[in-house]
């Protein structure tokens, strides 16, 4: 029983990591279209610049508030220099067809995986980096039994919930979400209603940004810090997105704890090496018998 | 009828060239040059896989390293376990990659963009693993150990010595041909022309009657074994194992494909030789500002990444479809 609660709580926070991991993902599919492959490398960047400010005294409120701009200029830069000039492109025969208008931003982003992680090699020579945590990573003592719980887990689990209310009302509630939906929808009608699809389609990316190195800081206390670290958090990330419904917000944090429980259970049941098997098998599973997803509205995905 | 037969002339005749300045250059040069060219030989293959399924049919995949794994492994298993010779081991690498291939198709075939590519990459992840989880068929983390073997005895009595890297040249070379001919030829019929079709239009591909999730798979399939084909002979010089066919092995065959030209036989080859050589290129040219190891280390990284955004951006028909740009205009 103690070993069942230990891998449902463990599983419960690793699945808040892999709910931003996927919301990040989410909000450049419905900004702009795209499927982000360099997401998690921008993380693994924007957390290297925290942990570097860390090494030299700075506090941790510090680091982390610079490793989430700095997430932010990453992602609106990513969408200046690369996915910008790719979306105006049209000339060229090989961008001509729709199967390969979605498929060529994922080799960019591919790309700009590489440029980051190089980069990051390069300037933090790929030493293995331990983060600290802002809160106390002990279990949680309550009626003074250890509970398999810590306060960083808390810690985490809050910064999600904040995370999804914040985004899920600026794209409900705020006019600026409205105008995010309806240039991913349609970008010929927003643009022909005065809407400024550069600026939203840039603005999606910042904010995922954000995201996504908010992933990167509170996973790294768990996991060393070097410049592939993150990967897998990308992978688990985009089948979460993909299980909750690439659409849909919700959905992504749904998916995302629900990974977070498979890949526990697994861990603790099975044997670490299945994981990447369970996690391919959730995958094929969903998209043979529901391929929009949980909570994904139908039409997102043409068969 | 007669175009047909005189794109297959002509392809023949490529064919025959290619193979003898391969054939030339091995005998010129270094053993170390000579492992790293029948290396690019296999890239070769590998891209032409690619070539088949995103450059003719518009169907992504960022796993094509598993199934060079599938091929490695089922050619390791045939030498080890059945005592095959290594011709055998490599049809029968084809073979189990052709049927990865279709399992791998029918699953692939109902996704698209994204979401396939998503897909295939857990597959690239998930499919090495099995070697660690079942150590004892695979061999764990280590794998299993093959080679090309010893030059023939015909062999060495025509050419005098022929040592190993030369010799992994020379039994690369006719399957590196055979791909080439087999590629351009299906690129020029008409399942090619059905290919492209999928890849331009799929709603009036199907209204024509074309069916199109079959067409998926049928590419899927063909470009399958084109991958299992590079991997065993990729495994086949010493180690089948997961560190031999790691993700980034599916990134950096796409990556030649993309710079070399995503639609172009051409583009293949100049992809797959870029990639195997730009760390000696890069190497060479930084020898005289003498960067620091660390840098060194992910300069290789770094420039054919770059390469790869600009290439994206800037000119998607990679450098190939450059060079038949000019052509057509002089």
């Amino acid at each position: 029983m103690d070993i069942f609660l230990s891998a449902i709580f463990a599983g419960t926070s690793r699945g808040a990591i892999y709910a931003l991991a996927a919301l990040g993902l989410v909000l450049v599919w419905r900004g702009a279209g795209v499927v982000n492959f360099a997401q998690m490398g921008q993380a693994m960047f924007s957390t290297y610049i925290a942990s570097t400010l860390i090494a030299q005294n700075y506090s941790y409120w510090i680091a982390f508030v610079v490793a989430l701009i700095s997430g932010g200029v990453l992602g609106g830069l990513v969408d200046l220099l690369v996915m910008r000039p790719l979306s105006r492109k049209r000339s060229s025969s090989v961008l001509d067809s729709p199967a390969m208008r979605s498929t060529v931003p994922v080799i960019a982003s591919l790309g700009i995986l590489g440029v980051l992680q190089a980069a990051a090699g390069m300037i933090w020579a790929a030493e293995e980096r331990g983060f600290p945590t802002p809160v106390n990573s002990l279990g949680l003592v309550i009626n003074g039994k250890i509970m398999p719980f810590t306060a960083f887990d808390l810690f985490v689990m809050g910064i999600v919930f904040v995370t999804l209310v914040a985004t899920t009302y600026f794209f409900k509630g705020t006019g600026m979400g409205l105008a995010m939906r309806a240039s991913a929808l349609n970008p010929e009608v927003a643009r022909l209603s005065g809407i400024r699809i550069g600026f939203v389609r840039t603005l999606s990316w910042v904010i995922s940004g954000v995201a996504s190195s908010l992933a990167g800081l509170l996973v790294t206390p768990s996991a060393n810090l070097s410049p592939y670290t993150l990967d897998l958090i990308l992978i688990i990330g985009f089948t979460a997105a993909v299980v909750g419904g690439l659409d849909s917000l919700l959905g992504s944090v749904i998916g995302g704890f629900a990974l977070g429980l498979l890949v526990s259970f697994v861990n603790v049941y099975d044997a670490p090496e299945d994981i990447f098997l369970a996690i391919l098998i959730v995958l094929l599973t969903v998209l043979v018998i529901r391929p929009q997803g949980i909570l994904g509205s139908k039409e997102v995905r043409r068969v | 009828m007669s175009k047909a037969s005189s794109y297959g002339r002509k392809n023949l005749v490529i064919s025959i060239l290619f193979t003898a300045l391969v054939f030339f250059l091995s005998i010129k040069l270094d053993p170390y040059n000579q492992g790293q060219l029948s290396v690019a030989l296999m890239f070769f293959i590998g891209i032409l896989s690619i070539v088949l399924l995103t450059g003719a049919s518009g169907q992504i995949s960022l796993g094509q390293g598993a199934l060079m794994a599938v091929g490695g492994f089922a050619a390791a298993l045939g030498i080890l376990n059945l005592g095959l010779s290594i011709w055998l081991a490599i049809a029968l690498a084809v073979f189990a990659a052709l049927l990865a291939g279709l399992l791998l198709g029918i699953a692939a075939a109902r996704l698209s963009g994204p979401y396939l590519a998503g897909t295939t990459l857990v597959i690239a992840l998930a499919i090495p693993s099995l070697a660690t989880r079942f150590e004892s068929v695979f061999g764990g983390d280590v794998g299993l150990t093959i080679d090309f073997g010893n030059p023939p005895a015909w062999l060495t009595s025509l050419m005098g010595e022929v040592g190993y890297e030369q010799w992994q040249l020379l039994a690369t070379l006719p399957f590196a041909t055979l791909a080439l001919f087999f590629t351009s030829n299906i690129l020029s019929s008409r399942t090619g022309r059905s290919w492209r079709a999928l890849r331009d239009n799929e709603v009036a591909a199907s209204l024509a009657g074309m069916k199109i999730s079959e067409t998926k798979i049928f590419v899927f399939v063909i470009s399958s074994g084109f991958a299992g084909l590079a991997g065993v002979l990729y495994g086949l010089r010493g180690i089948v194992g997961p560190s031999v066919y790691p993700i980034s092995l599916s990134l950096l065959l796409l990556t030649g494909a993309v710079l070399g030209g995503i639609r172009s036989i051409l583009g293949a080859l100049i992809g797959a030789l870029l990639v195997v050589f730009l760390p000696d290129l890069v190497e060479w040219a930084s020898a005289s500002f003498s960067p620091s190891e660390q840098i060194a280390n992910y300069l290789p990284a770094m420039i054919s990444s770059l390469l790869l955004i600009l290439t994206v951006v800037l000119n998607p028909g990679g450098i190939a479809h450059g060079l038949h740009h000019k052509k057509r205009h002089h």
